[in-house]
């Protein structure tokens, strides 16, 4: 017999998996924007915004369903969870408008060289697919795998960030940017702000991956 | 609790006094921990031929609520009337075991029932006051059943008893009229005066809020909160969310065994059996 809480739990597993695709659509879409130069804020900033709404209507479905319900076991680890999640998936939102923000803000980007950031992309969305679909299968162990693409993602922003400095000081000893980075300031200003949104994308794709396995387990994973 | 009691202070030196603390080596499986307030080792429960209880172990620590919790019939009440020897009142009704409460086995056949009864209280789910006596009387009823003729200690200890039960402020001056005039709630909070006066160690509830409206239901979850300072509290409840709230462990009991034991917090987010999932989420029952 299904529960009055069951139908309830179904309702915010759909939003929750229509956060999810779009979501993931938003991030690939920005980067796509990063690529192509295409204008696309207006897109990006309604899909930020539906994805904020969503999470307000899970959060108001998870209180709903305390009060009326008082749900326990793995039935209290799923709708506490999902509150995480679809805060993870707004973000995801709201870090993708930042990046169209960014290249709107800094012009034409065309000519600059963009293979950090495509490289940086290509692994967060693979991230980004890993926790969805751990979500879906209820998959505990894909975190330890998210958290390893986390550090090479971290590893990356912070060696780009450290190329930055060391080429502000030589700019400064010799009074001149090297050649890579000369006439360019938007290209590795924009590079480094897109970086940051990556590394955050990927910081809420292994918190996503958390959530997975707490609703799995009943354990915390231990935060890194 | 009430100070310089003597009419306890007896009960219990008189306990002591007839009953050997159990011995260690006795056919228990395994060792009986001081820490534990209660300690039930391989308890059997029969109602005729029918076993109602299955090898019960669990050791309860003191001055904690422990709730037990299961579908009707599993056997929770049963348990709770095998630790005051209530259980073999009843016709036909027999338990085999250990239940140890401070190091001595209430199942001893050197320990006189009665008096188990006086250190380990009970409450009912329906309030009972004694229908002819007034709210004075059914509190100082089990000091003067036990013989207890010194009025001022009586007055004391009545009033001690209902200040612990959260009565006093609401029937201080309505002492002489009848029990049975009070609220539902008051009612009950009556029934826990009359357990207390008999200043027990150990209380039993048996779903004592099931009677109850919400209000009057809050004030006994309250003064479980408050009672298990002084006391070790064991309630049986059908209410998963009361059992969440009251308590600091609970049990999960089906069919007569005890399936899970553990802190409520972790009973209630994480069980760590699967029965015990699908019950406290009405998955099943």
């Amino acid at each position: 017999m299904t529960r009055l809480l069951d139908l309830g739990l179904d309702r915010i597993r759909n939003i929750i998996m229509d956060m999810a695709k779009l979501s993931e659509n938003s991030v690939s879409t920005a980067i796509d924007s990063y690529q192509s130069g295409a204008h696309i804020k207006k897109q990006i900033f309604d899909w930020s915004e539906k994805l904020r709404v969503l999470q307000e209507e899970v959060s108001d479905l998870v209180v709903e369903l305390i009060a009326r319900y008082q749900p326990v076991a793995s039935d209290l680890r799923f709708i506490k969870s999902c509150m995480e999640i679809s805060y993870g998936f707004s973000r995801f939102g709201r870090y993708s408008y930042d990046i169209v923000d960014v290249l709107e803000t800094m012009g034409s980007i065309a000519d600059c060289d963009k293979s950090a950031v495509l490289e940086m992309s290509k692994i967060v969305m693979e991230m980004i697919d890993i926790s969805l679909q751990a979500l879906q299968s209820r998959d505990k162990n894909a975190v330890e795998k998210l958290y390893q693409m986390d550090n090479i993602v971290d590893a990356l922003y912070r060696k780009y960030l450290r190329d930055i400095i060391e080429s502000s000081q030589k700019q400064q000893q010799n009074n001149k940017l090297p050649s890579e980075y000369n006439n360019s300031p938007h290209c590795y200003i924009s590079a480094l702000l897109i970086l940051r949104y990556l590394e955050r994308i990927s910081d809420h794709a292994c918190y996503i991956g958390d959530s997975v396995h707490y609703i799995v387990t009943g354990v915390s994973s231990p935060r890194r | 609790m009430i100070c310089g009691l003597t009419a306890d202070e007896a009960i219990h030196d008189r306990l002591l006094k007839e009953v050997e603390p159990v011995k260690k080596d006795r056919d228990h499986d395994q060792q009986v921990l001081p820490k534990y307030k209660v300690s039930i080792r391989n308890l059997d429960g029969w109602f005729g031929t029918k076993q109602v209880l299955k090898n019960i172990n669990l050791d309860i620590k003191p001055n904690v609520a422990t709730a037990i919790i299961g579908p009707s019939g599993c056997g929770k009440t049963t348990l709770i009337r095998c630790l005051n020897r209530m259980h073999e009142m009843t016709p036909g009704a027999t338990a085999k075991g250990h239940v140890v409460i401070d190091d001595i086995n209430i199942y001893d056949k050197a320990v006189d029932p009665v008096i188990i009864k006086r250190r380990v209280g009970m409450v009912f789910q329906k309030p009972n006051p004694f229908p002819t006596m007034s709210v004075y009387d059914n509190a100082a009823a089990g000091l003067k059943l036990n013989g207890i003729k010194d009025k001022r200690l009586i007055n004391d200890i009545v009033e001690e008893s209902l200040k612990g039960a959260a009565l006093w402020d609401e029937v201080k001056n309505e002492l002489d009229k009848p029990g049975m005039g009070l609220s539902g709630g008051q009612q009950q909070r009556l029934c826990i005066a009359r357990a207390l006066a008999m200043q027990p160690e150990v209380l039993l509830m048996d779903e004592p809020t099931s009677a109850l409206d919400p209000i009057a239901s809050s004030k006994i979850e309250d003064l479980v909160h408050e009672l298990k300072k002084d006391l070790t509290i064991i309630t049986v409840t059908h209410n998963m969310t009361q059992a969440a709230r009251v308590s600091d462990y609970t049990a999960f009991m089906y069919l007569g065994e005890l399936i899970e034991y553990g802190p409520t917090n972790q009973i209630f987010k994480n069980p760590q059996k699967e029965l015990t999932e699908r019950y406290i989420s009405g998955k099943f029952g």
